[in-house]
């Protein structure tokens, strides 16, 4: 609300105008700066005395230090020069400002714009910020507009709402804005059917007299479509509506979900990410890289930006404290595009996000018919708190509803699962070896486990009789036919247990082929005897019962 | 006996002989290593733990295998197409509802009754002339006799009177009040009021009950070939592919708030209508009359077009995903169709025409989700209050809500309201959607037109040609230009992600890791457990018959 914040920016604003003045001469039109600016002309000599109260005063004059009088100038010299609007050249094509260091005066930048209007905005918006950031937050929200203020009528799916429903919240630049249905009180709205009667419509209120007119040069109101838990870049991908017409919003809603790892480099919650989240909402990219250039902009130069939420123990900039903040945010900018700050590799994307694809459409709204008596209804509802009638251009109608309510939603599975995996590895051993995990660990057991064994058992042999030999050769006697004898297959240890399986054939000599000494040679007489001993078997059967 | 039977079928003698006959013989691999390993205890245990294991591991992959399948995954291939094809319907409103002349007399004491109730209400006399714009009213050429009877029997109720209430739900320190009527029920009890915080609201509503109980005496279907008004007077000019649309392409119809609607290529066979070539020229351009001066001031507050492009057949649901057009500039629209086809069946519920939803639809029309979710609404006000709201279509027998002869419809509806939505709730378990749906993707923009040069000869020529009669400055024509930003479509087809064929696959390949074997494995296995039960019978069989015999043995030799 410009009009309150007239004593806080008045000094900028006049100086603004001088300068505007100076440059362009603002010889033609009769605009109400041209006739404020005659206004203060009139009063400048004593305005001139309170400068040095505000910084800012320095830039403008040592801008115009080409053109206008040296009185400035030796005023530019008392301050450091900081930052200044330079018309560059004998041109008047080309304005700017220059940026120095302030502990070093030889580092300056010099930011240029091709067009004038840019120049200023961007000049007067760093100044605002210095301005803004003095004020406590309760003070701005009280001088920005009230929710009774902004909202004429509102009506949701097809039941009356107000204010109550609104939620504010404090943006630094736009001032109050409000958050319909953002579930802070614990409930959220549900739209029972799409279409525009069904969703919200509201008739807004914009003074376009009280704009402020060099921070915002267009008239009209800037809206997004969040999630309840989502922060509103409002600057950054608003939708602006215009007054004097009715703007219907359909909404597409599309939900996506993406695999965080293995699968892609996204995070789930952003706690994974080592830059603090400064705003109070759940994670998404913009909110990392904001964060994390607030972060850096603490780290280099002091104090916060403006724009961003505070980090714990910083406070924002302002040109008394921090006289070089500005040339530091320029740097620091500079460097965050350029990708120099490592921001963009740190912050990664979130997994899943909600999206609200919008079709906008306007038409003419109010119609000419209905223009009389609506706009008496809506001034008398507006009250004795302004006592004019309202125009069809300080209203804006908007409508933001659901087209349909089918719901997008798009979700990566992954294409190969441990099953999947698995199943594939079994038909290919399947199909090409008529294999399975069993016969990998056959041949496993075969190759490797039994044949370690056998080369160990030849090893541990070879050293034992190694062994034998030293001892015997020690004890000076020679080696006994009978412990030779015994290392061979007689020896208990060297009894394989296990069936010969191919290999263990191919590498052992057969027992068979050295028979033991112990068992008898086969006899023709014992094999009579057998025989002879199968007919008598049940006799000796029978007498055994007994 | 033994020999006998063994002739007959050649048995195992014991369950150590018939498992280690499987294990040798069976086509499973390793369990022959629990046989030829006997002599290792260890080894036979190992090998016995590892044969658990992968039957184990085997059975935990079925398991997820088959509660994969069960979940009925799909996955969506897209693809672009690019064929020739029709151009889409376009349907068109001049948000001016009018005024028929059989309920004009009503219309024109249901203004005054505004009129009163706004000065009443905020002391404002508005002046007389707003409300009485003499124009023409639309008549309808048969139906004046059926229009004498209803004449003479309606008449506006006064009961229902806009109210000032102050708001004591509120903080004390504001003076804030809410604006309502009263709705009462049949006997004139349980009365409650329907109260708006903004006036403009309360009187939008209450405007547009009493115009629906006025709009209730009309016929129900209204031939409307029969009206006065022409096509001409809404479209000046009419354009396809460079060529001028033929007069009979469209078709007509009247919206209680977006007055009269036409639609071009409803049908969509045409072959006028084949769209050959994207981009601007090729596409539809119209020249409309965007009428600032509403006829009913009260109902519809907006002026311009409203235009809505959808698929042939299909009711156009304009509040739902209609466009607005700006008098006084041209806009260009330009289209792409996106198509999603569904599989339906187990995977998702879906219906090809909405011949199998258990609804009878009211929309003689091709099948839509909108469609049902308007039905659902519908029909629990009817079925509870009697009659059929006037926004939607009549179900077959029934009648427009009244207050002559449905004194308490007011109070029924509203009250209904919270629990419509609830009903509309359900639509999304309920409802199911169509298995084919066109949908399309809409991005325009705008430029002023006609431009300050050219208005003078644009007004001429129109004034010329089709007695465009407007000698204002004020701009009340529009231009609008809808075209095909390509020809290709993207379509988004549904294909399960797990077929019964996939799924055999890797069942059968599962098997094959984890034991090498097949579905003969499996009765194999069958085999063994119907082997080990008859062994089962066969050895209580035999234990029964021995100790009877032992019996037999024993009584003789005891005595001696």
């Amino acid at each position: 609300r410009y009009s309150s914040m007239k004593d806080y920016l008045s000094e900028l604003d006049k100086e603004t105008k001088k300068a505007l003045e100076t440059f362009y001469g603002f010889s033609e039109g009769k605009s109400k700066v041209r006739r404020s600016v005659d206004e203060w002309n009139s009063t400048g000599s004593d305005f001139f005395k309170h400068i040095p109260l505000l910084k800012f005063e320095d830039f403008s004059k040592t801008a115009t230090d080409l053109r206008s009088g040296q009185k400035r100038k030796i005023e530019g010299s008392v301050f450091h020069k900081d930052s200044s609007i330079v018309n560059s050249g004998d041109s008047n094509d080309i304005i700017g400002f220059q940026l120095c260091d302030a502990n070093n005066s030889s580092e300056c930048a010099l930011y240029t714009f091709s067009s004038g209007v840019n120049a200023i905005q961007e000049w007067y918006k760093l100044h605002y910020m210095n301005i803004m950031a003095q004020i406590p937050l309760e003070t701005k929200e009280k001088l920005s507009y009230s929710a009774d203020d902004l909202l004429l009528t509102c009506f949701f799916d097809g039941l009356s709402c107000d204010k109550r429903h609104f939620t504010r919240f404090h943006h630094p630049l736009h001032g109050n804005c409000y958050t319909f249905n953002s579930g802070e009180n614990g409930t959220i709205l549900s739209t029972s059917t799409g279409g525009s009667e069904y969703g919200l419509q509201v008739v807004l209120y914009i003074d376009e007299a009280d704009y402020n007119p060099f921070l915002v040069t267009s008239t009209g109101a800037k809206i997004i479509v969040h999630d309840q838990n989502e922060y509103p870049f409002i600057e950054d991908i608003g939708t602006e509506i215009e007054t004097a017409a009715a703007t219907s919003i359909g909404m597409h809603f599309t939900r996506s979900r993406k695999l965080s790892k293995p699968y892609s480099d996204c995070t789930e919650t952003g706690a994974d990410i080592p830059v603090e989240n400064l705003y109070n909402k759940s994670y998404s990219l913009q909110i990392c890289l904001h964060s994390c250039f607030q972060k850096a902009m603490v780290d280099s130069c002091g104090c916060a930006q403006y724009a961003q939420p505070l980090p714990a123990g910083a406070e924002y900039c302002n040109y008394k404290k921090n006289p070089n903040w500005m040339y530091c945010y320029y740097r620091l900018h500079e460097k965050f595009v350029k990708e120099q700050l490592g921001c963009q590799q740190i912050c990664k994307d979130a997994c899943s996000f909600k999206e609200w694809a919008l079709t906008t459409s306007i038409a003419q709204w109010p119609s000419t018919v209905s223009e009389d008596w609506m706009l008496r209804v809506l001034s008398w509802d507006k009250g004795q708190k302004i006592n004019k009638k309202l125009n069809k251009t300080d209203l804006a109608n908007l409508m933001v509803f659901y087209k349909d309510l089918n719901e997008r939603f798009i979700s990566e599975n992954p294409a190969n699962t441990l099953v999947i995996l698995l199943s594939n590895f079994g038909g290919q051993l399947g199909l090409w070896m008529s294999c399975s995990v069993v016969c990998v660990i056959e041949i496993v057991e075969v190759f490797f486990i039994d044949s370690l064994s056998i080369v160990m058992r030849r090893q541990w042999q070879k050293a034992k009789k190694w062994w034998n030999d030293r001892k015997r050769d020690r004890s000076g006697k020679p080696p006994q036919a009978g412990d030779l004898e015994r290392q061979g297959h007689d020896n208990p240890v060297c009894i394989d247990e296990d069936l010969p399986t191919f290999n263990t054939a191919l590498h052992l000599p057969l027992p068979q082929d050295n028979p033991l000494p112990r068992t008898p040679p086969p006899n023709y007489s014992t094999l009579r005897l057998e025989t002879a001993f199968t007919e008598q078997l049940p006799d000796t059967l029978e007498v055994g019962q007994h | 006996e033994e020999e006998k039977k063994e002739g007959l079928i050649e048995f195992y003698d014991s369950f150590k002989d018939m498992f280690e006959f499987f294990c040798k013989n069976t086509t499973i691999h390793g369990t022959i290593r629990l046989v030829c390993s006997d002599s290792n205890r260890m080894k036979t245990a190992f090998w016995t733990l590892l044969l658990l294991a992968s039957f184990g591991m085997l059975y935990w992959q079925f398991a997820l295998m088959f509660s994969q399948y069960w979940a009925y995954p799909v996955v969506l291939t897209m693809s672009i197409h690019s064929e020739p094809k029709m151009f889409p319907a376009i349907t068109i409103c001049n948000l001016d509802p009018y005024r028929f002349e059989l309920v004009s007399e009503h219309l024109v004491q249901l203004d005054q009754m505004a009129e009163e109730s706004i000065t009443f209400l905020y002391g404002i006399n508005t002046s007389a002339s707003l409300f009485h714009m003499n124009e023409k009213n639309i008549h309808v050429k048969d139906l004046s006799s059926i229009g004498n009877l209803s004449r003479s029997s309606f008449k506006l109720s006064q009961n229902f009177s806009l109210l000032r209430m102050p708001d004591h739900s509120n903080r004390s320190g504001k003076k804030d009040s809410s604006v309502g009527f009263r709705l009462c029920n049949a006997t004139g009890g349980n009365c409650f009021y329907k109260t708006y915080s903004s006036g403009m609201d309360a009187i939008l509503e209450w405007y547009r009950f009493h115009y629906m109980n006025i709009m209730s005496q009309l016929p129900v279907i209204i031939n409307v070939s029969d009206h006065e008004e022409q096509i001409e007077d809404m479209v000046y000019s009419c354009q396809y592919d460079g060529e001028p649309c033929r007069p009979s392409d469209y078709v007509h119809f009247h919206h209680p708030v977006f007055g009269s609607c036409y639609t071009f290529n409803s049908k969509g066979t045409d072959p006028f209508w084949t769209a050959t070539k994207p981009g601007v020229p090729y596409g539809l351009s119209l020249i409309l009359r965007a009428e600032q001066k509403d006829h009913i001031p009260l109902l519809s507050t907006v002026a311009g077009v409203k235009v809505m492009i959808h698929n042939h057949n299909q009711t156009p649901f304009l509040e739902h995903e209609g466009f607005d057009i700006r008098p006084g500039i041209e806009t260009t629209i330009s289209i792409q169709q996106d198509e999603v086809n569904r599989l339906g069946g187990n995977y998702g519920k879906c219906t090809m025409d909405g011949n199998d939803v258990n609804v009878k639809l009211l929309y003689n029309n091709s099948y839509t989700l909108q469609v049902l979710s308007e039905w659902l609404a519908e029909a629990p006000a009817y079925s509870e209050c009697g009659c059929g709201y006037y926004y939607y279509p009549l179900p077959p027998g029934a009648e427009y809500c009244n207050y002559n002869k449905q004194p308490a419809w007011g109070h029924c509806f509203y009250q209904l309201y919270n629990r419509l939505r609830n009903h509309h709730l359900n639509c999304f378990d309920q409802c199911p959607k169509p298995c084919r749906e066109s949908l399309y993707k809409v991005s325009a923009g705008t430029a002023k037109w006609p431009s300050a040069k050219s208005q003078d000869w644009i007004r001429q020529a129109l004034r010329h040609q089709n007695g465009y009669n407007s000698t204002s400055n004020r701009n009340d024509i529009a231009k609008v230009t809808i075209f095909y930003q390509q020809l290709n479509y993207q379509s988004v087809n549904e294909s399960p992600l797990l077929s019964e064929n996939l799924l055999l696959s890797s069942m059968g390949s599962q098997w094959s890791l984890w034991f090498g074997s097949s579905v003969l494995s499996v009765v194999e296995m069958f085999e063994l457990l119907i082997d080990t039960l008859v062994l089962c019978l066969l050895f209580c069989y035999q234990r029964f018959r021995s100790k009877k015999t032992l019996k037999v043995t024993h009584t003789p030799t005891v005595p001696s």
